[in-house]
């Protein structure tokens, strides 16, 4: 028992209510909000260090002993992905002043990125499938206000879909909730599996897993599910874009991770199997969409679905090696679009357009921008030595341990394809001779390039500087694989 | 060696500082000391008692993923014509490339090629391996796209990194293979056990992969076409990259990998069939070009087919012959291309069309061009390296080993004339190349500058390699026994003996009669080849297999943009349509397949008339608003549903729920009446009866499929749920008899908290979306 599980989710609260006080003033809230960013993200790093150094943290809220109240279960999975959510919050909370018009930061952007982080780390550290649903409510919540945060009309329009389709998949999520209860009679998470290995998932819980796991492919994005996800990622700011990319598609498939490799793990050969056709067809359709664009905004959202079917392969493949694919490439993937959906705010906003078409000879005045986009490409293409790489390589190492051939060779035609889509914006976009709309004097970037050169050698670390990392993720994916430390964690302190 | 690899990069990042004082000394003079250096200190270790080395730095040891650089015969012959050549051009490039260019860049790129190229030869790890590979791939998309204001440049650059990127993704798609079968990643190990591989049922697998990745890079038939198009890198580039250096990452690929993958027939076949058909194809379209870059490309394309086709021989002489080939060709291909960069820098133009009769005024160039081209088409004479090379291919040719099959054996029949057309060609283009340019008339006033002959540090580069063609071409065993030999026992177990290697075999040997033929017809074609032009009109005529790539590429961003607007149209129906079909497919087959419908009646309560009569009105209501056409009457309609859950609740004794449930519908009826005015009036829907019926089943059939899951899960109900506890302890520990507060406010405070939170944020949220949309609209 430790109080440190919730400082993650309750600093950000509390920090998003201050903030909204002084919301008018903006450089104030500026201050204060770089202030909490830091403070929450030291809180992360400690909480990470001590969950790998002591083990799994637990606090039974309210003094409610588990599997009755609710837990909050600091794992290393958890910590793992609470501590990347803090990076990326510190990189968008530096980067925000330079993309948000001051009118923005004063209607409350930093109260409800604040809800936001809350809302996410929540969503990692929960033990209890309700309050899960909590957390979503929370993090969506934020990410509607976050969406509509300017009133454009664009913006209405294509979160409306959004609003309308996720509030589908909660009414669905809390309905799958029931239904479990009913079979299991519990929420705890720790007891569902304890239950659903003791009746060795009947058919009924493997129709409900997957129930919940169309949920959570909802918000994942994954095919066919991922209508809501292009369009309505590309109307709000820059800065919200990299929070949406980064974050929530990623809860989504952080719960999937979770719930199928600590519930669900007795009918692998039917859940499984359906994953990774589905992981499949997210990587053709969702790079498809990528090149089928000329909107450099577009081209990187339609990039969050190939990715996320890298992650889905992963779990769908089950093993070793495929599960620490996964979690690295989840990590790797938080990270790079962050920085991508910066780099390609910072180009709209030095071409003045988003229009592909429109641009050209971006390098001859911002060099720096150019570079870090180049790196950017390869770096998300899982090219070596940079972090997509080790991801990609455990990825194909455990589809190739279960011989699954096809999804192995759809997995590097779409790498090839992502690599395209996005070197495409740089031979177009940076090359050739200058005529972007606004071609008068160079505008300054530094702002907008600190935070993408931040991101960018985490990106670096976590590929050269693998063997710092891979054990511990190789850890995790062992842990993954052997529910019964999870359930023992939780319900035998 | 690690820092021999490292050395290039290391010194790249200093680059941008000394291009600083490019104006005072050339960024070159720098840049060449690296390759001086690195190729100083490799050429101690030629020698005839050379041995293997392995050198081992750590990287990711817990991925079996270390710098372990394995230096031996076949790496080392690649290191000296890496570090060699790229000293050369380095030189070249000094007097090439003005000092108003970005010398920055370039250098930085071309230092990132040479670690990248270093490491692609020395790594024994195949990741690392790979690593290396793609980094050449990206540096030659830079070079490429060096003068990237040009539209062609940036297409080219592209190209190639497409193409070779998808080889490499393969050859990395193989990898991995062979890492899961043999569980090593170290080639030499895999070596040592082949019979892991050769028993694997992946062998074709893996084979398939391996040859993708060096038929691309290697610009093997028909991924030939990146080539030609990288012509529109600087010069130096196409010297180094594209002619002696990364074009033949492919064969250093296919030769280390040979004594693991030769074992499948299908390598015979495979391999030697695309370097064959590669070597015809090139030889002969190179004859059509114009452009001079263009021939030589061509040309290299063929030359890398001929030594691609021989690692797929597979003999004792075949395998001596490819990497003596692999030697001559980076001299005598190395040093046209600098030439051919010579005549564009002092005349203007590259077209072959413009120029002519230049031998009186660059006489140095057209004696250098006499001896390359002499080389490259194997003229028997004994001052010539790539005669001997040569003659040992033709050799080889006519005596295959090769395999059992009715293709292979059709295939070994097949080669011999194959081989012949090709070397005809190459002599024809040869001449087409040396007289071209230097014979018959000079047309001066075509020129966009008036000729005249290159200063000395430019011809240098190409004279050092001529004097190359023409020691190796003298002394042969000077490089045999010292480091062909060491190469040669690299990719095959038996030695050919090199002692055989001379120029005088007797008028007898069939090698040399069938040198002669083709000396003869490629005479004859040369001279008539006006007469014979149009025949590329017939074949290939408007065909090309750029056209193939091109249209691919269009096609792709067509295509797939067809696709995606075909179901992102934007239309909010129509995504749930499919969401909701997706999930009705998938969950009912699960639910079919697992057995998970099950129903008892035994666990059932009694139902009242009040609770039917409820049920009755809701569902009657819920029809309704389907079927009416007045937003009143819906609204009204769609709170009457609220208001029979709320009676409900009652019935089941759960006042607080009944209590919340009715301030829930009261409130959202109202607030519908207060928008009344802002919804829009509903129209009756003109659907064809298609889409209703798709409508109806997908609405029926998840409806039907929730119950249906709702059902099963109370039939399956069997643990005593957790409810239990809170009722025994709610008033002991929670201090209320309320259980329902209890649970909100303390055992489940936590959700309440961030209930409220949501609530909290919604009402931020809309007051911040109306207070910026008044306040904009105030301005």
């Amino acid at each position: 028992m430790s109080n440190l599980a919730v400082l993650p989710i309750i600093i950000p609260l509390l920090s998003g209510i201050i903030v909204a006080f002084f919301a008018k003033n903006v450089k104030v809230s500026r201050v204060l909000a770089a202030l909490f960013t830091i403070i929450n993200a030291l809180v992360a790093v400690y909480l990470t260090s001590v969950v790998f150094t002591d083990g799994t943290v637990i606090l039974e809220t309210g003094d409610w002993v588990a599997p009755f109240g609710i837990v909050l279960v600091a794992d290393p999975l958890a910590a793992v992905l609470v501590m990347t959510t803090n990076i990326i919050a510190l990189a968008s909370v530096f980067y925000a002043p330079f993309a948000l018009t001051v009118k923005k930061e004063q209607h409350y952007f930093y109260a409800f990125y604040f809800f936001l982080i809350s809302g996410v780390s929540g969503a990692f550290l929960t033990g209890d499938l309700f309050n899960l649903f909590v957390f979503f409510e929370v993090l969506l919540m934020a990410s509607y206000a976050l969406i509509v945060l300017g009133g454009e009309k664009v913006q209405l329009r294509e979160s409306i879909k959004y609003v309308l389709i996720n509030l589908f998949s909660s009414i669905l999520f809390v309905t799958a909730i029931a239904f479990l209860y009913g079979v299991v009679g519990t929420v705890n998470m720790a007891q569902i599996a304890e239950r659903v290995q003791e009746v060795e998932q009947t058919g009924i819980l493997t129709t409900i897993g997957i129930l919940l796991f169309f949920v959570f492919a909802t918000k994942a994005a994954l095919f066919p599910l991922f209508y809501w996800l292009p369009k309505s990622y590309i109307v709000p700011n820059p800065v919200v874009s990299a929070l949406f990319g980064a974050l929530l598609t990623k809860v989504g498939i952080y719960s999937i991770l979770r719930v199928f490799s600590l519930i669900f793990v007795y009918k692998i050969s039917l859940t499984h199997e359906i994953f990774i056709w589905i992981a499949a067809l997210s990587m053709i359709f969702g790079v498809i969409g990528a090149l089928s664009t000329n909107n450099v905004k577009l081209i990187i959202a339609y990039n969050i679905i190939p990715a996320i079917g890298f992650i889905m392969m992963g779990i769908g493949m089950f093993n070793e090696p495929a599960l620490s694919g996964s979690i690295y490439y989840l990590i790797h993937d938080m990270l790079i679009k962050t920085a991508l959906f910066f780099i390609v705010g910072a180009i709209v906003y030095v071409a003045g357009t988003s229009d592909l078409k429109k641009m050209g000879g971006l390098i001859h005045h911002y060099p720096v921008l150019g570079w870090l986009l180049f790196v950017s490409a390869f770096v998300l293409a899982g090219i070596p030595p940079f972090s997509g790489f080790i991801g990609k390589l455990l990825l194909l190492e455990g589809a190739l341990e279960n011989d699954k051939i096809i999804i192995v060779i759809i997995a590097l035609l779409t790498s090839l394809l992502i690599l395209y889509s996005i070197i495409k914006i740089f031979v177009n976009g940076f090359w050739g001779e200058q005529r972007h709309i606004e071609p008068t004097e160079k505008k300054p970037l530094a702002g907008f390039l600190v935070p993408v050169a931040f991101l960018l050698s985490f990106s670096i670390l976590l590929g050269v500087g693998a063997e710092y990392i891979y054990p511990s993720i190789e850890s995790i994916s062992t842990y993954l694989l052997n529910p019964e430390l999870y359930i023992d964690s939780v319900l035998k302190e | 060696m690690i820092i021999a690899i490292l050395a290039p990069l290391l010194v790249a990042c200093f680059i941008p500082l000394l291009s600083k004082i490019k104006h005072r000394v050339h960024t070159g003079f720098f840049v060449l000391l690296v390759p001086l250096s690195i190729f100083t200190y490799f050429v101690t270790f030629v020698g005839r008692d050379f041995s293997t080395q392995l050198q081992v730095t750590k990287w990711i040891p817990s991925l079996d993923i270390n710098f372990s650089l394995y230096l031996d015969g076949l790496s080392l012959l690649f290191v000296l014509l890496i570090t060699g050549i790229g000293s050369l051009v380095v030189l070249y490039s000094i007097y090439y490339l003005d000092r108003s260019e970005r010398l920055d860049q370039f250098y930085v790129y071309l230092l990132m090629f040479m670690t990248a190229m270093l490491g692609v030869v020395l790594s024994d790890n195949i990741f690392v391996l790979y690593t290396f590979w793609e980094l050449t791939s990206i540096s030659s998309f830079l070079l490429i796209g060096y003068w990237h204001y040009k539209e062609r440049s940036r297409y080219g650059a592209l190209k190639s990194m497409l193409i070779t990127v998808f080889g490499g993704l393969s050859m990395f798609g193989g990898f991995v293979l062979l890492y899961v079968v043999t569980g090593t990643t170290s080639i030499q190990d895999m070596i040592a056990h082949p019979e892991i591989v050769w028993n694997s049922a992946y062998l074709p697998l893996i084979l398939a992969f391996i040859l993708l990745g060096a038929f691309t890079k290697s610009a093997q038939f028909p991924f030939h076409i990146w080539l030609p198009d990288a012509m529109e890198a600087p010069t130096p580039v196409s010297a180094y990259l594209h002619s002696a250096t990364m074009v033949k990452a492919g064969l250093f690929l296919i030769a280390r990998f040979s004594p693991l993958l030769s074992a499948s027939e299908w390598f015979y076949i495979v391999v030697t069939s695309v370097g064959v058909i590669t070597l015809c194809w090139g030889s002969y379209m190179a004859v059509r070009q114009t452009d001079l870059k263009a021939i030589l490309a061509f040309s290299t394309i063929s030359q890398l087919g001929m030594i691609m086709a021989m690692f797929g021989f597979g003999t004792k002489i075949a395998i001596f012959a490819a990497v003596f080939h692999i030697l001559n060709h980076a001299t005598f291909k190395g040093s046209l291309f600098m030439i051919a960069g010579i005549i564009d820098h002092e005349t203007g133009t590259r077209d072959i069309r413009k120029l002519g009769g230049l031998a009186t005024i660059m006489p140095i160039a057209a004696t250098l061009t006499v001896l390359g081209t002499f080389s490259m088409a194997g003229i028997p004479l004994p001052f010539l390296n790539g005669f001997y090379s040569k003659e040992l291919f033709i050799d080889s040719a006519l005596h295959l080993e090769g395999g059992m099959s009715t293709i292979a054996s059709m295939l070994t029949a097949a080669i011999p004339y194959l081989v012949v057309f090709g070397s005809i060609f190459t002599f024809v283009y040869s001449m087409y190349f040396l007289f071209g340019i230097f014979t018959g008339k000079h047309k001066a006033d075509q020129l966009p500058k008036p000729a005249h002959e290159a200063p000395f540090g430019m011809l240098l580069p190409p004279i050092i390699l001529i004097t190359g063609v023409v020691v190796i071409g003298l002394f042969p065993n000077l490089v045999n026994g010292t480091l062909l030999n060491h190469a040669q026992s690299a990719v095959g177990n038996t030695l050919y003996d090199v002692e055989k290697i001379k120029f005088w075999h007797g008028w007898d040997a069939p090698a040399f009669q069938v040198t002669l033929l083709i000396i003869s017809v490629g005479i004859a074609l040369y001279l008539t080849r006006k007469k014979w032009q149009h025949i590329y009109n017939a074949l290939p005529g408007s065909f090309s297999f750029n056209r193939v790539y091109d249209a691919l590429i269009k096609q792709l961003d067509r295509t797939s943009e067809k696709i995606t607007n075909a179901y992102m149209t934007g239309s909010l129906r129509l995504y749930m349509t499919i969401i909701i079909a997706a999930i009705i497919v998938v969950t009912t087959t699960v639910m079919m397949v697992t057995d998970g419908f099950v129903v008892k009646f035994d666990n059932l309560a009694d139902v009242s008339v009040l609770e039917l009569v409820v049920a009755g009105v809701m569902v009657v209501a819920a029809v309704w608003t389907i079927f009416t056409n007045h937003k009143l009457a819906a609204i009204l309609i769609t709170g009457v549903v609220g208001y029979g859950v709320a009676i409900l609740f009652i019935l089941y004794r759960a006042p607080d729920l009944a209590l919340t449930q009715l301030v829930i519908e009261t409130v959202s009826v109202a607030l519908f009446l207060l928008a009344f005015y802002h919804l829009p009036q509903l129209q009756k829907r003109d659907d064809s009866t298609g889409s209703k019926i798709v409508n109806a089943t997908i609405s029926i059939g998840f409806g039907a499929l929730v119950a249906m899951i709702g059902i099963a899960a109370h039939s399956s109900s069997g643990f005593a749920p957790i409810s239990d506890y809170f009722i025994k302890t709610s008033h002991t520990l929670g201090g209320g008899d309320n259980i329902v507060n209890v649970i909100l406010v303390d055992m489940r405070g936590l959700d309440t908290l961030f209930e409220i939170t949501v609530l909290g944020i919604a009402a931020l949220a809309i007051y911040s979306l109306i207070k910026l949309r008044n306040d904009k609209e105030a301005e």
